[in-house]
C-alpha cells in the first residue's frame, strides 16, 4: 500500500529527524504534563497489552483514521510527538459513546483520556480546538448564559434541512406548540424549560471558579466578550431585584 | 493477513496513493468470504451477546464504600434514599443492590429532551399521575453542562462537579418552599448522559480530597453546603430504572394491546457504558445479559422485543458529530442501528432511553434517502411507549408531533387512529389559543424561590 508523501507528524510537527522541529521539546513536555497532572489520568490509564477489543468496538474507528488502542499506547509510552500529533485532529473523532471504557480488560478509558486531551488541547490554545468550537459558538452560547444546552427555537428547518419535512407534524406557530406542552417549565423558546434567573447568576459563580471563562476567552475572544455582557446583565437584573424584595419587606 | 477466498492472497485493496482509514496504516482487508467472516467472528459475537464482556475486570469497588466512611469520618453528608421515597431495590451488574426510589421525586429534567422531544418528560409526569405519586418539576435546575462537555471539551471535572452538586443540592432544600422536610423530594435524572456524567463525578469526588476541596469553597459561596459538608447523593437514579421498577403496576394500568408490535431496544452507552458497575440487570430480562431497563418494561406490557447483532453499538449522536459532524451521525444511526433493526428484527419500532439517541435516531431517517437508504423506523422513548398504551393521547401526553419518524405506521398497528388524535390536538391548539391549557401538575409550584415565587 503506497502511503501519503508526508505524514501527519511531519505536517504538524515538523520533520522528526530535522534539527528545528516546529514545536520545540519543552511545549511538548508541557502538553503531556498537563494531560498527566489532571486527577483522573491514573485512574483512565492503567497498562494495555494492545488487544485491540477498544477499537474492534470503536464507533469512530469505522469512519475516521483513529483508534482508541493508539491513543492508549501513546500515553502509555509517553509518545510526545505522537501525543501532541493525535491532539490536532484524531482525538476530535471520538464519540463519547465509552464502549472502549466498558470493555476494556485492563480498566482503561480511552474516551476519557480523549478527553483530557482535548481540555489539553483548548488550554494550550490549539488551532485544532478553535476549529473544532466554531460551530459550537450558538450552544456555547445559551448553555453558559442560561444553563441550557438546547432551545426550541434553534430547532428550525433552517438550521437542520436534513431532518426533513417532519421536525413537527402538526402546522401550528413554535409558541403555540411549545404552551400545547403540558409541563409548565417547558412553555418556553428561548431556553429548553425556564430557568431561575437566581439559578444562571449561581452557574456564572461556577464558570468563573473553575476556569471555564478563562478556557472561552481563549478559544474565542468575541464570543467571551458577549458572554460577559449578557452575565452582567442578568447579574444586574437579580441584584435589581433583590433590591425591590429589601424594600417590600422593610414596608 | 488472511488469503482471499480464491487464494490469490491479492487484496485488491493496494490502489496507488490510497490511504486506509480508521484501523491505522498497518490495517489490511482481509478478504474473507461472507462464510468465513461468519466463522472467524462468531466468537465475538457469542462474547459480545453476554454480560460476561463487561465483567472480566479485575479492580472494580464499589464507591458508595468510601462514601459511608466519608460521611462517618464527618467528611460529606450523604442525600439519602428514605423508606418515604418508597424505593424498591435491584440488582446492578455485579449483583450489587441499588435503591431506586419511585415516590417523592424531583425531576432533573434533560435540555435535549424539553427543546426537542417534550412528549418525554411529559410521558414520564403523566404516568406518575396515574400512580398518584408525589413530584416537583421546577425552574431551580440547570442542564449537566456534560452534553457540551463531551461534545466541545469546555468545562472541566470541577465544574461539571460543582454543577452536579449544586442542582442536588437543590433537590434536597426543593421542599422547604412548601413547608416541607430537607430531603423531601429524591433527585430523578432524566437524561442518560446527565446520569452516567454525575455517577463518574461522583467517583471522582469520592476518591480526591483535592477535588472536594475545592468544589466545597465554590458550593460555600453559593450557599449550597449542609452543616459546612458536600451533600453527595446515595443513589443516582435513571428515569428508565424507575420506569422499570414500577413496571408491573404501569401493565395494571395498560389499555391497548401491544402483543402484535415488534419492538429492538437501543441501550443508551452512558446509562449502561458509563460506569457500569452501577447499570441494572435483572436475570428474568435477556437473561440477565443485558441492561434491564426498557427491554423488561416492553415485556411487561406484552411487547415482542426482537434482538438485533448491533445491539450495543451508539446511536452515532456523538456530542460534536450530531453539531457539525453529522455525515457521521446520519452513516453511522442509518447504517448500524435503523437498516440493522429494519432488514434483520423487521421491527416496528425502536426504542430507546436517551436524548440524543432518540434524537439521533428519530431525527436522521430521512436524509437517508439521499444515499439510497430507504429505511424507516419509528422511534421513541420508553415511557412514552408506556404512556401510550396506558392510554395517554398521542399529541397531547407523548407530543408524537415533534417525531420526525414514522410514529404514524406504529400508532396505526396499535388500533390509534392517527388522524383522528391529530384533529383533537388541533382543535386543543385552539383552546390553548384561548388561554385555557391542561397541565400536569399546578404552574405556581414550579418556582420555588427567586422572582416569580409565590408563598
Amino acid at each position: 500500500m503506497n502511503h501519503a508523501d508526508s505524514t501527519r507528524v511531519q505536517e504538524y510537527i515538523g520533520d522528526p529527524v530535522s534539527e528545528s522541529p516546529v514545536v520545540d521539546y519543552e511545549t511538548l513536555e508541557e502538553v503531556f504534563e498537563d494531560i498527566q497532572k489532571d486527577i483522573r489520568f491514573d485512574h483512565e490509564l492503567n497498562g494495555c497489552l494492545n488487544c485491540g477489543i477498544c477499537t474492534a468496538t470503536c464507533p469512530a474507528a469505522h469512519y475516521y483514521d483513529f483508534s482508541p488502542r493508539e491513543i492508549v499506547q501513546l500515553l502509555w509510552t509517553e509518545n510526545l510527538e505522537g501525543i501532541y500529533d493525535a491532539m490536532q485532529e484524531k482525538i476530535w473523532a471520538c464519540a463519547q459513546c465509552y464502549t472502549c471504557a466498558a470493555r476494556c480488560p485492563f480498566g482503561n478509558s480511552p474516551g476519557g483520556l480523549v478527553m483530557i486531551m482535548r481540555e489539553t488541547a483548548i488550554k494550550h490554545g490549539m488551532e485544532s480546538a478553535k476549529e473544532v468550537l466554531r460551530p459550537f459558538s450558538r450552544v456555547m452560547l445559551k448553555l453558559i448564559t442560561t444553563g441550557n444546552q438546547l432551545a426550541p427555537n434553534m430547532i428550525t428547518p433552517d438550521h437542520f434541512p436534513d431532518w426533513g419535512p417532519n421536525i413537527s407534524r402538526v402546522d401550528a406557530p413554535l409558541p403555540l406548540l411549545r404552551k400545547a406542552i403540558p409541563m409548565p417549565t417547558m412553555n418556553t423558546m428561548d431556553t429548553a424549560w425556564e430557568v431561575n434567573l437566581k439559578t444562571s447568576v449561581e452557574l456564572y459563580t461556577i464558570w468563573e471558579e473553575t476556569g471555564v471563562l478563562d478556557q472561552l476567552e481563549t478559544m474565542d475572544e468575541n464570543l467571551f466578550d458577549v458572554i460577559e455582557d449578557i452575565i452582567d446583565e442578568k447579574r444586574e437584573e437579580l441584584e435589581e431585584w433583590e433590591e425591590e424584595q429589601e424594600e417590600e419587606d422593610d414596608d | 493477513m488472511a488469503t482471499s477466498s480464491n487464494g490469490s492472497g491479492d487484496s485488491g485493496n493496494n490502489v496507488p496513493g490510497e490511504r486506509f482509514t480508521g484501523h491505522g496504516n498497518e490495517w489490511r482487508d482481509s478478504n474473507l468470504s461472507p462464510e468465513q467472516a461468519q466463522l472467524a467472528t462468531a466468537w465475538v459475537e457469542t462474547k459480545v451477546d453476554k454480560r460476561a464482556m463487561l465483567t472480566n475486570k479485575e479492580r472494580v469497588d464499589d464507591v458508595r464504600d468510601i462514601m459511608w466512611e466519608l460521611e462517618k469520618d464527618g467528611e460529606i453528608v450523604v442525600q439519602r434514599v428514605t423508606d418515604e421515597h418508597e424505593p424498591v431495590m435491584v440488582k446492578t451488574l455485579y449483583g450489587w443492590d441499588k435503591k431506586v426510589p419511585t415516590n417523592r421525586l424531583w425531576h432533573h429534567k434533560s435540555c435535549g429532551q424539553c427543546g426537542n422531544i417534550p412528549g418525554y418528560p411529559s410521558s414520564v409526569l403523566w404516568l406518575m399521575n396515574q400512580m398518584n405519586l408525589s413530584y416537583l418539576d421546577e425552574t431551580d435546575q440547570t442542564s449537566c453542562t456534560a452534553w457540551n462537555y463531551h461534545g466541545s471539551g469546555i468545562g472541566n471535572v470541577e465544574s461539571l462537579a460543582a454543577v452536579f452538586l449544586r442542582n442536588f443540592h437543590q433537590a434536597y432544600v426543593s421542599a422547604k418552599a412548601r413547608g416541607l422536610p430537607e430531603n423531601y423530594f429524591y433527585p430523578l435524572v432524566h437524561c442518560g448522559t446527565s446520569f452516567g456524567n454525575y455517577k463518574e463525578i461522583r467517583g471522582y469526588l469520592l476518591h480526591s480530597a483535592e477535588l472536594r476541596e475545592r468544589v466545597k469553597k465554590i458550593l460555600g459561596k453559593l450557599g449550597r453546603l449542609i452543616d459546612g459538608k458536600l451533600l453527595i447523593p446515595e443513589e443516582i437514579v435513571h428515569y428508565s430504572e424507575w420506569l422499570h421498577v414500577v413496571r408491573d403496576r404501569i401493565k395494571d394500568m395498560q389499555q391497548i394491546d401491544v402483543s402484535g408490535v415488534r419492538a429492538t431496544i437501543h441501550p443508551a452507552c452512558h446509562v449502561y457504558k458509563m460506569v457500569p458497575e452501577d447499570a441494572v440487570y435483572d436475570d428474568d430480562v435477556l437473561g440477565g445479559n443485558r441492561v434491564a431497563v426498557s427491554t423488561s418494561v416492553m415485556d411487561a406490557l406484552g411487547a415482542q422485543v426482537i434482538d438485533y447483532r448491533t445491539w450495543y453499538d451508539c446511536c452515532g449522536f456523538g456530542f460534536r458529530h450530531i453539531i457539525s459532524e453529522r455525515e457521521f451521525t446520519r452513516s453511522f444511526s442509518m447504517d448500524r442501528k435503523i437498516k440493522v433493526a429494519v432488514e434483520e428484527a423487521q421491527a416496528d419500532v425502536m426504542i430507546g432511553h436517551d436524548t440524543g439517541c432518540i434524537t439521533t435516531l428519530d431525527k436522521n431517517q430521512w436524509i437517508g434517502k439521499a444515499a439510497g437508504k430507504n429505511y424507516e423506523l419509528a422511534v421513541m422513548a420508553d415511557c412514552q411507549f408506556a404512556a401510550i398504551a396506558c392510554g395517554a393521547h398521542p399529541f397531547k401526553i407523548a407530543q408524537l408531533h415533534w417525531h420526525a419518524s414514522p410514529v404514524q405506521d406504529l400508532m396505526g398497528k396499535i388500533g390509534i387512529d392517527w388522524d383522528k388524535a391529530k384533529a383533537e390536538f388541533e382543535s386543543y391548539l385552539k383552546d390553548v389559543e384561548a388561554g385555557k391549557v391542561e397541565t400536569l401538575y399546578d404552574p405556581k409550584l414550579m418556582i420555588t424561590s427567586g422572582p416569580g415565587f409565590q408563598q
